[in-house]
């Protein structure tokens, strides 16, 4: 059991940590300040992976500065999906129920489309390249630098995030914008700025495609783990999100490490579904009083 | 004049028509095989010994169809998407609404298990490449045969002897669930236990794993002289990628099928040296048709074939030419010629006992200094076996 000890084990979780708390930093956005429910929010990952993939390839572009390009194309597509279906759901009178129901219908037609697009262009072929492979040493752990850059860009941008929506204007608006919809419309905030968030899932898509493969189906296990970890967190809580996608890369590392590889998917949807009925609010979310 | 071009085309026409039936319809070759999806990787090695036959077999003016007439080949390809599923249904579609003439075998032994019982129903007889059931052999099918020496309850024997030679007391076995994998475990552990080999780590892990820290952390900690990777072509890539990020530095380091693919080498140049895989070929050796076959390969593809699955079909495909020599397109005497025949092949005389290779003896392959070299066995060596040192 001494391997359990080992900060091999730790630097690999709070990578993958890492990685899940960003991915699931921009479904919290999307779905807290707009009630759209992003099933295609792991194709963007997707698609920022294939980005890194064809950059470096084609023209031995490094993933660090990919992972930009990356990051813009996925805030486009993120954009253009808000402007081109779901701007007059969001400026229209429905209920928010509505709006939650069509916008899971919608973007789960999107997110079969765009990983059948993708299939048809690239083919559905699993790909890897090496890059950004020199071994790092800290102390008794070495790691590859892909994945340092991996931990350090996705801690970092986190944090930067959370600042920004606590210190800033805007970001106060946005905040505003998801504790109470209705009343931050009467103020009049502007919804239409959130939209380039998908950019962090464009940013975060480059760093996975280095470290494991790229496929078009790599996206919906994303997806799921983003869900899982919001609910972890409690919705609209993004420092809690955040904190919340470190635990479930923590419970899966671990877990399949005194468990097995195989057992990998019972433990986070295993996780997932206990939280739901033990604490449905969330794991890191105050109990409201009301 | 316009009457007169019209009579003109309409003889060229009429002539046309009747030169066809002189020129003989081709040999008809169907095959499915994983294009997309998660053996997509590995299918090239096998497509291009195809292509390069087909190419080779044209060039010579044809198949020979029992020494009566030359006609040239057509490949018939499927994409069967990595789903054994789906290879069921195109070798059912080749035969019933295709009607091929002959058969051709899919990539890996999930899908050679998969169509052996279209195979039978039909009674078409197909010469497997990249696959090996033992579970398979013991049902007894008349329609299908391996090439490969490497099936599971010899290759059990192999390594432990391989093992043996190099000194080895203790391993990790980290096994892919897929049925090859699964097979090769079955028979690996007993004979493992009964050459006291100890067994420090046990670990099996889905075929779509996405990462093996946890698992090779396990196999750091616990030390042994190997680590025997029952692996596939993508989990063989995330091996040497996190073996080498943790630093597993056992000096015996064994992955199944992926290492004799030429990108393999090419994409961790250094650090895949001393890996060790399975196959029994190399252009080392002073095999003749091997090395025009070697030859012909790197000039057409640009790239080394792959020493496991471009030589079984490369193998395959050498005794369906000389059994269609034999016996024509006739099924039931294809099928006799292959079960009683012996075919000169890459890999030397081949000879079918059930459906199994009786002649050639399992073989291992090492990198050493980004070539691949038989070091297994000691009879048929290119380069002796040598330790693993460090990742580069």
């Amino acid at each position: 059991m001494e391997f359990l000890l080992s900060g091999q084990l730790l630097v690999a979780a709070l990578i993958i940590g890492s990685i899940y708390g960003l991915v699931a930093l921009g479904l919290n956005l999307i779905y807290g300040t707009m009630r759209l429910l992003n099933i295609a929010h792991g194709d963007l990952v997707m698609i920022g992976a294939y980005t890194g993939y064809w950059l470096f390839t084609l023209a031995a572009i490094s993933p660090v500065l990919a992972m930009l390009a990356a990051g813009a194309l996925a805030g486009l597509t993120g954009a253009a999906l808000y402007f081109g279906l779901f701007r007059r759901q969001l400026t229209g009178s429905q209920p928010i129920e509505r709006i939650e129901a069509n916008s899971l219908l919608i973007f789960f037609g999107i997110s079969i489309i765009i990983q059948n697009l993708t299939a048809l262009a690239f083919t559905a072929s699993p790909r890897t390249y090496q890059a950004l492979d020199t071994l790092v040493r800290i102390g008794e752990v070495s790691i590859a630098q892909s994945r340092l850059v991996a931990l350090a860009v996705c801690l970092g941008l986190s944090a930067a995030i959370v600042l920004f929506l606590r210190f800033s204007a805007l970001g106060l608006s946005i905040r505003a914008l998801i504790q109470h919809r209705t009343a931050s419309r009467i103020v009049g905030i502007d919804v239409d700025r959130v939209q380039a968030f998908p950019f962090v899932l464009g940013l975060a898509g480059t760093l996975i495609g280095v470290t494991e493969q790229i496929s078009p189906f790599m996206g919906f296990p994303f997806t799921i783990v983003a869900f899982v970890v919001i609910i972890l967190g409690g919705l609209g809580n993004l420092a809690g999100g955040i904190a919340a996608g470190m635990v479930l890369g923590l419970i899966e590392t671990y877990g399949v490490a005194l468990t097995s590889a195989n057992l990998r998917s019972v433990l986070i949807y295993g996780v997932f579904i206990l939280v739901l009925i033990l604490r449905p609010e969330g794991l890191l979310q105050r109990r409201r009083l009301t | 004049m316009k009457k007169f071009v019209g009579v003109l085309a309409a003889s060229a026409l009429a002539a046309a028509a009747w030169a066809a039936p002189a020129q003989a319809a081709e040999v008809r070759i169907g095959y499915s095989i994983a294009k997309t999806g998660l053996f997509a990787p590995a299918a090239p090695s096998q497509i291009n010994a195809y292509n390069l036959w087909a190419e080779q077999v044209n060039a010579r003016g044809g198949l020979d169809l029992g020494g009566k007439e030359r006609r040239k080949v057509k490949l018939i390809q499927y994409d069967d998407q990595s789903n054994p599923g789906n290879a069921v249904k195109i070798y059912e579609k080749l035969i019933t609404q295709d009607k091929v003439d002959l058969l051709l075998s899919p990539w890996g032994t999930p899908h050679h298990f998969a169509i052996a019982s279209v195979l039978e129903r039909h009674k078409f007889p197909m010469i497997g490449s990249t696959a090996s059931s033992v579970q398979l052999r013991n049902m007894k099918p008349g329609n299908i045969w391996f090439t490969t020496a490497a099936v599971a309850d010899k290759l059990a024997t192999a390594m432990v002897g391989l093992l043996q030679t190099a000194g080895v007391k203790s391993v990790a076995v980290l096994t892919n669930q897929l049925p090859f994998g699964q097979e090769n475990k079955k028979f690996l552990m007993p004979a493992l236990k009964a050459a006291g080999i100890e067994v420090l780590v046990d670990a099996d892990y889905p075929p779509n794993i996405k990462d093996m820290t946890a698992i090779l952390v396990k196999v750091k900690a616990a030390k042994p002289d190997g680590v025997i990777g029952l692996a596939y072509p993508g989990d063989s890539i995330l091996y040497i990628n996190k073996a080498r990020e943790i630093g597993i530095a056992a000096k015996f380091q064994y992955l199944l099928v992926g290492p004799a693919i030429g990108f393999f080498r090419g994409m961790f140049k250094g650090a895949a040296d001393g890996i060790v895989t399975l196959g029994h070929w190399s252009p080392h050796g002073d095999n003749a048709r091997s090395k025009a076959f070697y030859a012909a390969y790197k000039k057409k593809f640009k790239q080394e074939p792959d020493y496991l699955d471009s030589v079984e079909a490369w193998v395959s495909v050498e005794i369906l030419e000389q059994a269609v020599a034999k016996a024509g397109l006739d099924k039931d005497k294809l099928r006799q010629a292959i079960s009683t025949g012996t075919f000169d092949t890459i890999i030397g005389k081949v000879r079918f006992d059930g459906v199994q290779n009786a002649v050639t003896p399992t073989g291992f392959l090492q990198i050493q200094k980004g070539e691949l070299h038989v070091v297994w066995p000691k009879d048929r060596q290119t380069a002796p076996l040598a330790p693993k040192t460090g990742w580069k």
